[in-house]
């Protein structure tokens, strides 16, 4: 962990996924590396192992609240958040994941807080730099040209698609 | 006219009459037909127009979270796709159009891991799909009414600077020439008379 850059929320990532990888293989044992390899950010691992257990229970109280805001959504109430803040459904959809992105970079600290040279250090580490690697990703630019590439398909692909009633 | 033979006979004249009436009655018809196919021309127009400003709206109302988009865990295309655009025949100022229905998508089920904003964009893409689909429908419908619009205004012109002057022109000339032979019939059938009345002095 030593050896590793230090992360800051919204700043850019300082080394890359593929290099973190890199570095843990070499560096933990088979087993651990194993562990590490299961700890994504978005996706629940059902493992009771030590460290995966706190993340994977942060994860499921992010999916909870996000179904519980497409239920609401869906059903036009208000969403009833038990862990994500409250002003989250007043946000715009970019503002939000910012939102839900920073709530899991702060309980990630508290996930790591006491358990330094750890396992849990380092696939909160990889955690963090998921984290990080999502936010700079989000470019207007690019996001853009994605929304222009699905909104105007060629006039070619238009035509073939229509059917008469 | 130039160039065509008129026959001077009443029977010419009574059918060149007869043209005369048809096409003075149908001409109105004709003008009406175009000015009902320029309006719904024009109809159609601002209605494409009224689109295309809610998809720029749209498209201003998205920017400020559009950077979302490009987000390195999803790729949006996978998510949306149009199967077919629905459309139904309807008659438009006597020409049949497609109307635009509705867009049958391709949406790709949201899993509970999947980030929220995508439900936001796949709602945006799929109102801008819809209004593009239906602008392209009515630019179609353009196409066929101002079709038909060219084939009325040369009805109408054909109307207007042919059969009408013509049939006119030419009831004009065989009344003239039948009036000269009748006048000629006249005067021979005197001349003839006065020289059998000489003839038998």
């Amino acid at each position: 962990m030593c050896s590793l850059p230090s992360l800051t929320f919204d700043k850019v990532p300082p080394i890359s996924l593929d290099e973190f990888n890199s570095d843990a293989k070499s560096q933990l044992s088979s087993r651990h590396f194993r562990l590490l390899e299961l700890v994504e950010l978005g996706k629940i691992n059902s493992e009771k192992k030590a460290g995966l257990k706190s993340i994977a229970e942060m994860l499921a109280d992010v999916q909870q609240d996000i179904s519980e805001i497409r239920s609401a959504k869906a059903q036009n109430r208000q969403p009833q958040m038990a862990k994500l803040p409250k002003s989250l459904s007043a946000l715009n959809p970019l503002e939000r994941e910012k939102l839900i992105l920073q709530w899991q970079w702060e309980e990630l600290d508290s996930i790591e807080s006491g358990k330094t040279f750890t396992l849990t250090e380092v696939m909160v580490y990889k955690l963090k730099l998921q984290i990080l690697n999502r936010l700079h990703s989000f470019d207007e630019k690019k996001g853009a040209q994605i929304l222009a590439s699905v909104v105007n398909p060629s006039k070619k692909e238009k035509d073939d698609g229509r059917s008469e009633n | 006219m130039a160039g065509v033979k008129i026959k001077y006979t009443k029977t010419e004249r009574a059918r060149q009459k007869k043209i005369l009436k048809v096409s003075e009655r149908m001409l109105p018809l004709f003008e009406a037909m175009e000015k009902s196919l320029m309006a719904t021309i024009n109809t159609i127009a601002e209605r494409i127009e009224q689109l295309r400003e809610t998809i720029e709206e749209n498209r201003k109302k998205a920017e400020p979270w559009v950077a979302v988009m490009s987000d390195s865990t999803v790729d949006i295309n996978e998510f949306i796709s149009v199967n077919q655009i629905i459309t139904k025949s309807i008659d438009v100022a006597g020409v049949r159009v497609k109307q635009y229905e509705s867009v049958d998508f391709n949406v790709m089920p949201i899993g509970e891991d999947t980030p929220l904003w995508v439900d936001d964009a796949l709602e945006l893409m799929q109102e801008q799909l819809q209004l593009l689909a239906e602008i392209t429908c009515l630019e179609e419908q353009i196409e066929l009414l101002e079709e038909e619009l060219l084939d009325v205004r040369a009805r109408v012109k054909l109307f207007e600077k042919r059969r009408i002057p013509n049939a006119k022109m030419a009831i004009r000339k065989i009344g003239q020439k039948l009036q000269d032979d009748e006048r000629l019939t006249i005067a021979t059938a005197k001349v003839v008379k006065q020289t059998q009345k000489e003839a038998r002095v």
